[in-house]
């Protein structure tokens, strides 16, 4: 069948089969960054955010994404000009295998868009059903405690201006 | 071949004339260290400065590839499934593949007789050769020993036909008794899993009219003397730890295919290329030469995939349907066929003077290796060898082990690789003898652990290289110094609340940095006519940031820009020859190559800079990209040497480096853990408030990617001491097919983990370098076991810590 959806602001036609989910869908047509570890739902690795909110493509049929407006990882910002999420990451050694690393910095983006200066503990839970087995979650915690500081501290956003929020709290630096 | 021989750290039993060699060991503290290797933090370049890893950008954009994303270049891939064993322990008496042979879309169904699966017998451990392992394995299997166990495999057009027809296959069993737990298995009247006939290349004390795969043990002194004195205090206590899983996000994955010269090409998710490519070569009976093994970026190993666990199926189904093939396994599979921790139980015994000297120290293993014995008796040697040298100042030690086979999923390596099994026993044993003599916990180990200039023959006391070994660097005391300031040892508050009690406890642990002996790695740099270089190496970086530290390394010999080297790893046409990433060998070993490598290719450079400037060789060094005259202050670029060395007029040289490195060193890095936890006495229920984990890894090449490895090292040790594991109902079916079965601590659920770096200069390393991925995997367990003990004097022993286990100790 065919799902007509946008996927990082291009209208996109995916042909998937009925049982299809999305993540494999998304795969399918390229969007590799979009990652498969376990067998639908559970370790948060195929997180995008459909329709403003991050969620598991893999536990998601294709055919319920019909209409949804996606955003994978390959819509932040290259390798020449990260993300202020990405660059975070990177400079916070946040990443080792980096297989979960897309769907977690999917995850935090969603939460610094609701949630500009969030707590370690927010921080926590927004990546509650994000696993990583490498890093203990240190020091992704203290990356995306940094960018929230990045995004709210100069409207750095380099992702087209999607970071809402920009300005709400006081006092953007958040580094440790 | 006869029975392999005794080997406690992975290594291999092949030379029998190698312990004599043994003894003429130097032990002298002083090494032939050249004068490029002890640089002052403020002479460093590169080594031990904040290097971006250098993979960072592909993967947090998700442009990296791993091995799945290799398949759109293949059209006509096919997709691989298994069928597994639903029985414990049987035969398969009859197995029809007729409706899934017909279904549409099915290339090939392979069974245990096809002409396409090898018979031959081997072990997925991924080690030098002969393997330390048993060859007790075969690809698809008549006879089953676990739920799980490989009967079948298809290849399909797609992956839901290949896992419609691996559904439809029929499989009748001739079931037969089963046992689960180890000390059952361990009887004279329990079900036997094999002939002796049915093994090759045996283990030394196997017994397989008892289950046994292997024994081993060693000792020194006389520890029943100890024992014997009448001003000694014996102690004995128990201790049992849980079936960890792997759990590595990036599923056991294999793409194979047949390239354009004919020959295989295996692009798989894997720790030790060169191991597998040799292992698919026996087993196939291919040269050696005829298979590519290449490895892309890898989600994660620790452990599970120094074997060669999955490659063989899709190799097969290649093989059978003339098709590319990818076998990517479930989570499901992973939980229940992979790969796993050994569980074990570790008795602890010692005899020590009301004055807290430690006379006699003793661990027995009892190891559940599963079906199959691969990493068997290695492990078990580990949870002697790593922990017990701590302690080199005690005179009588002894270590046993008994490695055990079950109807269980198969064992194997995992990182810690037996030392959180015996780092668990020996300091949760040493705080309650403590407790018991009233003596200060941290005061009696420190009385007798390692030095720097101490000879240790604990380490080789089972055999193997570096039977006796110089501990060349030790930062034990500032990392337990360290360590309690950060928990702030002496300074715990206990909460208001009646209930809430508040205890800190500690523990230490060795490890290893590769295997004694029994380690190679190498490495070529190239250099290109603008001045920058092609680094090849066979080192492997799974996620680790090896080929980032290993670009430092030559940054720092070469004295170019780290982005003039482009690094190449890991692929057996192109890359030097390599043992693989496991035993924290890499930094140290292949490392090492790679800065020989630099050397070797300085040399060259210096040459013509000599002839360019006309200046003699001595008074040149590199550095910022430039040859410069220490004499004059004259300077050559690279990039000029470059051009000159390929395009002179008079004469040209390919500037070629080249290095392999090998020895019988293996200097143990060192931990201090501490953990300061919350218990509630009404309920049993706990918070860890903080782990504080201090690490000796001799010189940091990244320190920020050292302490990445020591978290999440320790994050996998919180783990062990709070998860149940995989655990198994009464017909030996896995408990857990998912992560949320696991019971994997989320990033809500874990304590907030300070890592603290203690610089020493390990002299045998590259720039001072020594290991540190495993060590901290090995001490949260004790730690935790000992501060639930100090805040409310209960002693749990059985892994996981539970509130239930607290609340009924506290009952008692």
């Amino acid at each position: 069948m065919e799902i007509e959806l946008t996927v990082n602001g291009t209208p996109t036609t995916i042909e998937a089969g009925k049982e299809a989910d999305l993540a494999t869908a998304l795969r399918a047509v390229g969007y590799k960054g979009v990652k498969c570890g376990c067998d639908g739902g559970v370790c948060g690795a195929s997180k995008v955010i459909i329709d403003g909110e991050a969620r598991m493509a893999c536990g998601m049929p294709a055919r319920e994404a019909e209409g949804s407006d996606v955003e994978t990882i390959e819509n932040l910002g290259t390798q020449d000009d990260l993300h202020p999420i990405q660059q975070s990451f990177v400079d916070h050694f946040a990443v080792q295998c980096g297989f979960c690393i897309p769907g977690m910095i999917m995850e935090a983006k969603d939460l610094l868009s609701e949630t500009p200066d969030p707590s370690e503990r927010e921080i926590r839970e927004a990546i509650d059903d994000n696993v990583c087995r490498c890093t203990g979650y240190q020091k992704p915690v203290e990356a995306i405690r940094d960018a929230a500081g990045r995004l709210d501290g100069g409207g750095v956003a380099t992702d087209g201006g999607t970071a809402t929020g920009g300005g709400t709290a006081a006092g953007g630096d958040h580094c440790d | 071949m006869t029975d392999n021989e005794t080997r406690p750290d992975g290594g291999t039993a092949s030379r029998a004339d190698a312990d004599a060699e043994v003894e003429d060991i130097d032990h002298s503290l002083d090494v032939d260290e050249s004068a490029n290797n002890r640089l002052d933090p403020e002479e460093r370049q590169s080594v031990s400065r904040p290097t971006e890893k250098h993979d960072d950008r592909k993967l947090v954009t998700g442009e990296a590839k791993y091995t799945a994303d290799y398949e759109e270049q293949f059209p006509d891939l096919a997709h691989a499934r298994v069928r597994r064993s639903d029985v414990p322990h049987g035969r398969v008496a009859d197995l029809d593949t007729s409706a899934a042979e017909s279904m549409d879309g099915v290339l090939a169904v392979l069974t245990p007789w096809s002409e396409d699966v090898p018979d031959a017998k081997y072990t997925s451990a991924g080690q030098s050769y002969p393997e330390p392992s048993p060859w007790d394995m075969q690809v698809l299997n008549e006879k089953v020993r676990y739920v799980g166990d490989p009967i079948a495999a298809v290849a399909a057009e797609d992956e839901q036909t290949a896992e419609a027809a691996v559904g439809a296959i029929e499989v009748e069993y001739e079931e037969h008794d089963h046992v689960l737990d180890a000390g059952e298995a361990y009887s004279e009247d329990a079900p036997h899993l094999f002939d002796p006939e049915d093994v090759e290349n045996k283990i030394v004390g196997h017994d397989y009219e008892r289950n046994r795969m292997a024994s081993i043990g060693g000792s020194l002194g006389d520890v029943e003397a100890a024992y014997e004195r009448e001003d000694t205090h014996v102690h004995e206590t128990e201790w049992e730890t849980i079936r960890q899983s792997h759990a590595q996000v990036e599923l056991h994955t294999t793409l194979a295919y047949t390239d354009e010269d004919d020959r295989h090409v295996v692009i798989t998710s894997t720790q030790v290329p060169n191991h597998t490519r040799r292992q698919l070569a026996h087993l196939f009976d291919i040269p050696i030469r005829d298979i590519r093994v290449k490895k892309p970026r890898v989600g994660g190993g620790f452990g599970g995939k120094q074997a060669m666990v999955v490659e063989p199926i899709p190799m097969a189904l290649m093989l059978a349907t003339g098709r590319p093939v990818i076998y990517e396994a479930t989570r499901e599979e992973e939980f229940q066929a992979m790969r796993s921790r050994h569980p074990m139980k570790v008795r602890a015994k010692s005899a020590v003077t009301e004055d807290g000297d430690i006379e006699a120290l003793e661990l027995y293993a009892l190891s559940n290796t599963g079906a199959y014995g691969s990493h068997g008796m290695t492990v078990a040697g580990n949870v002697g060898s790593k922990p017990m040298p701590l302690y080199s100042n005690v005179e009588n030690v002894r270590f046993e082990a008994d490695v055990i086979n079950t109807n269980t999923p198969q064992t194997g390596a995992m990182r810690g690789y037996g030392a959180p099994q015996g780092t668990l026993a020996l300091e949760g044993h040493l705080d309650e003898v403590a407790r018991d003599l009233d003596l200060d916990p941290i005061e009696l180990r420190q009385r007798h652990y390692m030095e720097e200039g101490d000879v240790d023959e604990i380490a080789g006391m089972m055999g193997g290289e570096g039977a006796k070994r110089v501990i060349r660097s030790c930062g034990l005391d500032e990392c337990v110094e360290r360590g309690m300031a950060a928990i702030g040892w002496d300074e715990i508050e206990q909460p208001d609340a009646e209930h809430l009690h508040r205890g800190v406890g500690m523990a230490l642990s060795a490890q290893g940095t590769g295997v004694a002996g029994d380690e190679l790695g190498g490495a070529q740099v190239m250099m290109n006519e603008d001045g920058s270089f092609h680094l090849m190496v066979g080192g492997v970086d799974i996620g680790t940031g090896a080929d980032t530290a290993f670009v430092q390394i030559a940054a720092e010999v070469l004295g170019c820009d780290e982005r003039d080297i482009v690094v190449k790893s890991s692929d057996t046409d192109n890359t030097p020859f390599d043992y693989g990433a496991y035993a924290s060998s890499t930094t140290y070993i292949s490392g090492r190559a790679v800065k020989k490598a630099a050397e070797d290719a300085k040399g060259k450079i210096l040459d013509w800079a000599s002839r360019m400037l006309g200046e003699p060789v001595e008074v040149l060094d590199t550095a910022d990209g430039e040859v410069y005259s220490e004499a004059t202050g004259a300077s050559v670029t690279l990039e000029e040497v470059g051009y000159e060395s390929v395009y002179g007029d008079e004469t040209r040289e390919h500037i070629l480096g080249q290095g392999t490195h090998s020895t019988d060193e293996s200097p143990p890095p060192f931990a201090a853990q501490f953990a300061d936890v919350t218990v509630d006495s009404e309920t049993g229920e706990f918070e860890v408030n903080k782990l504080v984990v201090a690490v000796d890894c001799g010189v940091a090449i990244n320190p920020g990617m050292a302490e990445g490895q020591i978290e999440g090292a320790n994050h996998m040790s919180y783990e062990m001491a709070t998860n149940e594991g995989i655990t198994f109902d009464e017909e030996g079916h896995a408990e857990v097919a998912d992560y949320d079965d696991y019971a994997f601590p989320t990033a809500a659920e874990s304590p907030s983990i300070e890592s603290i770096l203690v610089e020493t200069h390990e002299p045998t390393g590259p720039f001072g370098a020594k290991s540190v991925a495993e060590v901290p995997t090995n001490t949260v367990p004790p730690a935790l076991s000992n501060a639930i003990r100090e805040a409310v004097g209960v002693r749990i022993t059985e892994m996981p810590i539970t509130a239930e286990k607290i609340r009924e100790k506290l009952s008692e």
